[in-house]
């Protein structure tokens, strides 16, 4: 249904002096209104196409319209003080020849499948807690998980410094079971979980305000039945909760992906992508190879995000192929 | 009804078109006038350094403009981490800078891409015949000068505590010479929480620290001298790999750094007995850790094999360049040369704010600074200037990511991610392809 009612515009009126097909000199000149002039499909959709327009005007802007244009560009070396020279698909070439561009999308997958399906158990796990508890209990509740998503990372990232420091609290932690100290945030191995930490943290909080979102979205017959037949919290979880949040699973699991394998502030701030590149995501490494002043380091770094944008949208194509996205049987 | 709701519609188009319209105005093109017979306008962009610089660099910003009506200078600090975004954003936006500081390093590239003005003419001669000979070829590309100098640092330089070398054991006035000898003095200076020495020990810092040592272990950097091919492979750099890997893995230097090589502050506070860190560190302890300089000394870098004139540290430093694309050229020469090429009393002023932690371009300024106590009582300066400055090498002119290339091979080394051969191997193949993909075969420059 369209968003307005267009009744069918009646080609003659009661009471028109010049009836059906009448040929009156003054209605002949009138100049039509521009709702009649365009196909009534489409007249019937002209407020939400109007109202769409300046969002779509927006986009084409800042988004499109610098897509495009960074595509374009990406077959010059650009200089602001030369012209441009055209190279072809040499940057191409470069980035995709270049080990550490692969080397970064390891580290950025490895860091998003630490952070997301991690995210995910723990968010379902808390949303269902909050699920049974009472209207107030369940406030306070939300409010407290959500506290970290409004912290800046960066002020995240320089508290997890000092938590990984030799003489800091994680390192107190592992002591008192005889272990340590490590050096978390310099050793190959452990740099990338340290990092992974305050990531969950920081998007554990939205995740299960979603999540339980979509919980309380699932008819509670559903449940009462299952109680009715037995069913212990994993089987509801495990054949209704679950089932049943599928398309918000999946939107959290697109948008988790998409946003962690592109984690920028935490590894600069706590790491800068060490050591020896562990923890040197995408587009670190981008931001990275933008350091020299030199034409090359411009279109370098241009074309390596234009190939890390092409590299995410193809994970969340997959994604979307591997977990239908059908609604949840009740939505 | 409809006719209202689509009113109103296009009155939110129109007012979203005029917010697109309001982002997009430009709040002003650089080296504008300021008016018609105004004064010549100039933005200067000064990377940040040490808090005494900015307030240096302000006073006599200050000074300049109210010394004259032909130029206003317009003076902006910009972060040193930021810097490239910005000057980019500048100069895709046509707001760049028409003065700024560069750095030596980045001057041949700079030219290579038409972004400094020729300054010759610009600036009388005896600006350019009063700086120092071993400067001079610093500030020129083909035999053209696109910068002015301002100082000069030597990257390296060890400083270490007398205090607690007498209490290991071992002698203040003897300061270790070799590699070796180094390392035995941070085996026996960790004692407890106090490591033995900080170093560089991640990429981005050994990148342009370990210059000075690469040129001490081998005599030459990982890349042939015309930049044809890369020479990272010498098996003379074995000696540098170890070194670095057993400072790290035998625990004689901090695990987890809490600041960057250039950073004094654990020496400072106490946390390590010996430092290598650059000639700019004397300025930081003065001001910051006073307490610390009665049981500090200083002495060159210790060489691989002892000799001690063999290069440990390279001369890093800042000049004042002028933008291609500035529209006031001449107004911009005429504050460098007012700033850096005029009164000598201006820069030996700076010297004297930096805790004598810089070393001058200038005869004149060694002039104004020779009769000056503070400056000839210092400890450090004469160590620094006769040991390590005399035998300071110019930094290499090649893109960063040769020398990242190499670093990160040390660092894989240092953190043992892989062996030697192997780390030099990878390094070998990035400076080749960097070699290849930046075309730098005889590009290097002459001299």
């Amino acid at each position: 249904m369209s968003m307005i009612d267009t009744p069918a515009q009646p080609t003659t009126r009661a009471g028109d002096p010049a009836g059906p097909g009448g040929t009156s000199p003054r209605r002949r000149r009138r100049p039509r209104k521009i709702t009649e002039q365009v196909p009534r499909h489409l007249r019937a959709h002209l407020t939400a196409y109007l109202m769409i327009t300046p969002m779509v005007v927006l986009l084409g802007i800042f988004v499109i319209w610098p897509l495009v244009y960074a595509f374009y560009l990406s077959f010059f070396e650009m200089s602001f003080y030369k012209d441009a020279e055209f190279v072809g698909f040499d940057f191409y070439k470069y980035v995709l020849t270049d080990p550490e561009f692969y080397e970064s999308l390891w580290v950025g997958l490895k860091f998003a499948l630490m952070v997301v399906p991690t995210i995910l158990v723990l968010a379902l796990l808390f949303a269902s807690f909050i699920a049974t508890l009472s209207k107030r209990m369940a406030a306070f509740m939300k409010t407290t998980v959500y506290v970290p998503a409004v912290v800046s990372s960066v002020v995240a990232a320089i508290i997890f410094v000092f938590i990984y420091q030799d003489e800091g609290f994680a390192n107190w932690f592992i002591g008192l079971f005889g272990q340590g100290p490590l050096a978390w945030l310099n050793t190959a191995s452990t740099a990338l979980p340290a990092v992974a930490i305050p990531a969950i943290w920081l998007g554990f909080g939205v995740s299960t305000l979603i999540m339980l979102a979509g919980i309380l979205d699932i008819p509670d017959s559903y449940f009462e039945s299952a109680r009715l037949d037995g069913a212990n919290f994993w089987q509801r979880t495990r054949y209704i909760t679950v089932p049943s949040l599928r398309s918000v699973i999946l939107f959290l699991l697109v948008s988790g992906l998409t946003l962690t394998i592109q984690e920028f502030q935490l590894p600069l701030v706590m790491t800068n992508g060490g050591p020896v590149n562990a923890t040197n995501t995408p587009n670190l490494y981008i931001f990275n190879s933008f350091r020299d002043a030199t034409p090359y380091a411009t279109s370098y770094s241009l074309t390596a995000a234009l190939l890390l944008f092409l590299v995410i949208g193809t994970i969340s194509l997959i994604i979307f192929r591997v977990v239908s996205s059908e609604k949840s049987s009740d939505a | 009804m409809r006719q209202r709701r689509l009113r109103i519609v296009a009155a939110a188009t129109v007012a979203a078109l005029i917010a697109l319209a309001g982002c997009s105005s430009n709040s002003g093109t650089p080296g504008s006038s300021g008016g018609n017979g105004g004064p010549a306008e100039i933005t200067f962009w000064q990377s940040q350094f040490e808090p005494y610089q900015q307030k240096w660099f302000k006073t006599y910003v200050d000074k300049f403009n109210a010394s004259q009506t032909d130029v206003k200078v317009k003076y902006q600090v910009v972060p040193g981490d930021t810097w490239q975004q910005k000057l980019k954003a500048a100069q895709a936006a046509g707001t760049q800078p028409d003065v700024a500081t560069t750095n030596y390093g980045g001057i041949p590239a700079g030219v290579a891409n038409g972004q400094f003005a020729e300054l010759d003419g610009m600036l009388p001669d005896k600006a350019w015949s009063d700086i120092k000979e071993n400067v001079s070829g610093f500030v020129q590309v083909g035999g053209k000068h696109y910068a002015y100098p301002m100082l000069v640092e030597p990257s390296t330089v060890l400083y270490y505590r007398t205090d607690l070398a007498k209490a290991a054991g071992l002698d203040p006035n003897t300061p270790p010479k070799t590699w070796d000898e180094l390392l035995t003095w941070a085996e026996k200076l960790t004692k407890g929480t106090v490591k033995g020495m900080s170093i560089a020990s991640v990429a981005p810092d050994l990148g342009w620290s370990s210059w000075g040592l690469q040129y001490n272990a081998c005599g030459h950097l990982p890349i042939n001298d015309d930049w044809s091919a890369a020479n990272a492979k010498d098996p003379c750099y074995t000696k540098l790999f170890e070194f670095y890997q057993t400072l790290f893995q035998k625990g004689w230097i901090p695990q987890q750094p809490k600041v960057g090589y250039p950073d004094a502050t654990p020496y400072g506070q106490g946390q390590v007995a010996m430092m290598a860190n650059g000639s700019w560190a004397v300025g930081q302890l003065k001001q910051s850790f006073p307490a610390m300089i009665k049981n500090t000394a200083v002495a060159p870098f210790p060489s691989v094999d002892g000799d001690p004139s063999k290069p440990t540290a390279t001369l890093g430093g800042w000049t004042l360049t002028v933008d291609a694309k500035s529209k006031h050229k001449e107004a911009a020469a005429k504050f460098i040369e007012y700033l850096l090429a005029g009164d000598p009393a201006i820069m030996a002023d700076f010297f004297r704010q930096s805790g004598f932690s810089k070393y001058t371009v200038r005869t004149s300024v060694d002039q104004a600074l020779a009769s000056d106590p503070a400056a000839t009582a210092d400890p450090f300066m004469k160590i620094i200037s006769d040991k390590v400055v005399a035998t300071g090498k110019a930094e290499p002119a090649y893109p960063f990511d040769i020398s990242l290339a190499f670093a990160t091979a040390i660092e894989s080394v240092m953190k043992g991610k892989s062996d030697i051969p192997a780390a030099t191997q990878k390094a070998s193949d990035a400076i080749d392809r960097v070699i290849k993909q930046q075309r730098l075969k005889g590009t290097a420059p002459k001299g």
